[in-house]
């Protein structure tokens, strides 16, 4: 395996790693940090790939994923504060999609 | 550089209109003046430096695109484009155009200022729909600026909305060109086909390398669309009702653009008229057709307007013989020339009208020459070059350029020139008619009206280009690659005395009591043959009497309160809407109904019950929770990696 | 710089991030995941992306983590809230865990694909991606402001009555 493969392997890793924690915690306030976990991932795999090409898009790319975080983030807290006083911050809790 | 000027020439007009039409503010009457007259002239301003490049021939044709999309091999490219036609129509529009707003703002002048702005938003879009028409360089641009000049004239014909009468006549002209419409779309439709790109400059080439019996197919619905715009036989009937709108509506509609726009598609499209000799003698007789029918009509016609509006129609049908005849060239000069006197013709009766109390009756307009002087003579350039009176006036040379077209068009042209020979003369007899009406003294006198030169100003200029305009004539044909027809001196000398003649018969028919006793009489003839009866016996009521056989079961059947006024409302339901509930409640009743107490509809009602338990099962998918969603997510991306690694594998 | 420095900082911040996921204690998570950006950071800076590594330090590890630590500052911190934070993640472990570890491997087998060649990390211009972003990914970037400006909105629209609510909070 060459350096890359390793780092796309670590990429991968950190967005699942995001994906199991959105997954399996309820706090709202912990979805949000495995968000930020999952994000990271793609981050890493664009600037590795980007590095390993020469090339500036990689850069590019993480550029956007940043502005995503970023509005994600102040979104995603923003939600929470407003949800912490009914529920408890308890994702479970705010079902009213349920079928 | 150049070639994005041209994208801009039409743009003013739609600004103009997007600005009085959808500025929420209340705007001051001067605002609306300055904003419709700048967006009006605003065309000519830049088009002007443009025309005069390419006259002098500092610029070739160019084609400005705007946007082009790839279909495959489909190729949708909008563009305006710059060539003879384009560039000698669209200055022609531009010039009338200007001059009609500049009249239009002393004519409207006591309008409200809500009605004010309504009629220059629409006159300012219909202005930007014609000069899409005639610079567009491919059929969509094209289309769309023929189906906005539609739009635009039944509101602008319905202008006066608390006339009944008015609004018929909109609704008229809006059904009878939308069925020539309809012919159009098709025809460029099937051009489009062939051509698989909607660039004129490729339509034509591959209209003419199509199969004979389709080339054949699509040029007759072109000239069906022509000849729909442009009031021809058989649509002719819309266009004298029309005159219900405004004199500024007229001017504009019935002399460089509307009606005029059939011309412009003729002309456009006139080699694949010309490759197939039966439908170029079709437009050729067409045209002939409607010119004496037109002239016969207007010789019979009591009000001025609509004896201006059937000189139209006969005046564009003189184009149309000259497409015919193979001479597009010969028929844009009398385009120009057609469009610079008729414009005239109707502002100055506007005026002439005015000056003797509003009536457009021509027995009524007495007198109005010593009340308004210069209009009067303005009137009279115009109906001079109406009639073509020779040598003077451009009317004659343009005409006497149509008439040579036909003669050298071998024995079946000779017939048709003796034809539009005779209807020369008649034009000279119902041109004259209002100036003769308008010499008499008056019964009490008349007020002088005091000269606007906002009115009046474009009227001398109208009136100068239309005998300076017979300079035009010959470069305009050169211009557009004809030459112009010389049918040898006795055919032209026929044409001027068929000019004298008319001259002399307006005479009799005005001041001999014989005659002018007759025309009174000549109902039928006014009333354009009955036409419009005609028409209504045997298209339209057959028509209501179907509608009302295919709805009438649903409107005895229908209970409430729309089934008791079935009067107010023409008791006709939408007999294409209702078919597919007929067609529904008569399946009902043939295919499901014998099955209702059999096992068939217990099968039927078992499995709703199954598919509804199904549905209460899935309902448990959908937990609302966040984190079943996520996991789904995860469950299917786990799912796809591992197919992927499968498909991949080695 | 090296890629072998590169996969060791990237080693540490899957390592950070996983406890991070994991953590009962918000605190605590949060600092992990400070870790972890932080490391990420040093694998930019060791693939010569170094301006993609002083973004990730300033906005990610420092403007992102600092908007968190205001939010955790409001968090109830006590044990009890902790045993209910480890209790809720001890019942709902299992079947996410199962799904993420259908990807893990494929994944872990599957990526060694084809040859690539060995290579030192080339570093990129920041002129050429100036040059990108506002050139040739225009669109995209306008995208990604628009994005932001929702965000905003958002956040003003959720944010508009918290102060009171906050306060009655702080009076229980």
């Amino acid at each position: 395996m060459t350096p890359l493969n390793i780092l796309l392997v670590l990429s991968a890793g950190l967005f699942m790693a995001g994906l199991f924690g959105v997954a399996a915690r309820r706090t709202i306030l912990m979805q949000l940090i495995s968000l930020e976990v999952m994000l990271s991932g793609p981050a890493l795999g664009f600037i590795a790939v980007g590095a390993y090409h020469g090339s500036v898009e990689g850069t590019g790319m993480f550029l956007m994923v940043l502005g995503l975080a970023a509005a994600e983030v102040a979104l995603g807290l923003a939600i929470y504060l407003h949800m912490r006083r009914a529920t408890g911050g308890d994702s479970d809790a705010a079902h009213r999609l349920r079928g | 550089m150049l070639a994005y000027f041209l994208l801009l020439v039409p743009l003013p007009p739609l600004g103009g209109f997007l600005l009085l039409a959808l500025d929420p503010y209340r705007l001051e009457r001067r605002a609306v003046m300055a904003v419709a007259l700048a967006a009006g002239i605003a065309p000519l301003v830049l088009f002007l430096p443009v025309a005069l490049a390419y006259f002098a021939g500092t610029i070739g044709d160019t084609i400005a695109p705007a946007f082009t999309l790839n279909f495959g091999q489909f190729e949708i490219a909008l563009a305006m484009q710059l060539d003879a036609l384009s560039a000698i129509a669209a200055l022609t529009v531009t010039v009338v155009a200007t001059c009609v707003m500049i009249y239009a703002a002393d004519y409207m002048a006591s309008a409200r200022v809500a009605d004010l702005r309504r009629f220059f938003a629409l006159m300012n879009l219909f202005l930007a729909g014609m000069l899409s028409v005639v610079m567009a360089a491919d059929s969509i641009v094209f289309f769309l600026g023929w189906e906005l000049m539609g739009l635009c004239s039944f509101f602008l014909i319905s202008y006066n909305m608390n006339s009944p009468r008015a609004f018929a006549a909109g609704q008229k002209a809006f059904v009878m060109t939308r069925i020539a419409d309809a012919a159009l779309l098709a025809g460029l439709l099937l051009l489009f086909l062939e051509a698989t790109s909607v660039r004129i400059a490729d339509l034509i080439p591959a209209g003419l390398a199509a199969p004979e019996q389709r080339a054949v197919v699509i040029a007759v619905l072109l000239l069906i669309g022509a000849l729909g715009k442009s009031a021809q036989l058989p649509f002719q009937t819309w266009l004298p009702t029309a005159m219900a709108g405004p004199t500024p509506v007229s001017a504009l509609l019935h002399s460089a653009t509307m009606v005029a726009a059939g011309a412009i598609l003729l002309i456009r499209f006139a080699p694949l008229i010309e490759a197939h000799p039966g439908v170029a003698a079709a437009t050729a007789i067409a045209g002939v057709s409607t010119a004496v029918f037109g002239a016969l009509c207007a010789v019979a016609q009591t009000d001025i307007k609509r004896l201006l509006a059937y000189s139209s129609i006969s005046q564009i049908g003189f184009m149309l013989l000259a497409v015919g005849m193979g001479a597009p060239g010969v028929a844009m000069a009398h385009f120009v020339v057609h469009a610079l006197f008729k414009s005239l013709l109707f502002m100055a009766a506007g005026v002439l009208s005015h000056a003797s109390g509003g009536t457009t009756e021509i027995r009524r307009l007495r007198g109005s020459a010593y009340a308004a002087p210069i209009s009067f003579a303005t009137y009279v350039v115009g109906a001079a070059a109406l009639a073509g009176f020779p040598i003077l006036s451009a009317g004659w040379w343009s005409k006497e350029a149509v008439l040579g077209a036909a003669v050298m068009a071998g024995p079946f042209g000779q017939f048709l020139w003796l034809v539009a020979l005779g209807t020369a003369a008649l034009t000279g007899v119902y041109a004259y008619r209002p100036v003769w009406s308008a010499l008499r003294s008056p019964v009490e006198p008349l007020p002088a009206v005091k000269d606007n030169w906002l009115a009046v100003g474009p009227l001398i200029f109208l009136a100068a280009a239309s005998v300076l305009g017979s300079f035009l004539v010959g470069p305009i044909v050169r211009l557009m690659g004809d030459t112009v027809p010389h049918a040898g001196l006795g055919i032209e000398v026929m044409g001027a005395l068929a000019a004298i003649a008319g001259l002399i018969g307006s005479v009799v028919v005005s001041f001999s009591p014989v005659w002018s006793a007759r025309i009174k009489r000549a109902r039928r003839l006014r009333a354009g043959m009955q036409m419009d009866a005609i028409y209504y016996a045997f298209l339209v009521r057959p028509y209501r009497r179907v509608v009302h056989k295919l709805s009438g079961r649903n409107a005895r059947k229908g209970n409430g309160p729309e089934a008791n006024n079935d009067k107010t409302d023409g008791g006709m339901g939408d007999p294409v809407g209702t078919a597919t509930v007929n067609l529904g409640l008569w399946l009902a009743r043939v295919v499901t109904a014998p099955f209702v107490p059999d096992r068939f509809d217990v099968v039927t009602m078992r499995s709703t019950r199954e598919v509804r338990r199904a549905g209460v099962w899935a309902r448990r998918l959908q937990t609302g929770r966040l984190r079943t969603y996520v996991m789904a997510f995860a469950l299917g991306l786990g799912v796809l990696v591992i197919l992927g690694w499968g498909m991949t594998w080695g | 710089m090296s890629w072998g420095f590169a996969i060791w900082a990237a080693t540490l911040a899957f390592a950070a991030a996983v406890m991070a996921v994991t953590r009962a204690s918000a605190v605590h998570a949060l600092l992990l995941l400070l870790a972890s950006l932080l490391a990420l950071g040093v694998a930019f800076f060791a693939m010569a992306a170094n301006f993609a590594g002083v973004i990730q330090l300033l906005i990610y590890a420092g403007a992102v983590v600092a908007v968190f630590v205001f939010v955790v500052m409001t968090v109830d911190a006590g044990e009890a809230a902790m045993a209910r934070e480890r209790e809720m993640l001890r019942s709902a472990w299992r079947w996410p865990a199962l799904f993420v570890g259908l990807s893990v491997i494929p994944i872990l087998f599957g990526i060694g694909g084809g040859p690539m060649g060995e290579g030192a990390p080339a570093g990129a211009d920041t002129r050429e991606l100036g040059l990108l972003l506002f050139g040739d990914w225009g669109v995209a970037t306008e995208l990604v402001a628009l994005m932001l400006i929702a965000g905003m909105i958002g956040v003003r629209h959720l944010g508009r009555n918290l102060g009171p609510r906050l306060r009655e909070r702080g009076r229980e």
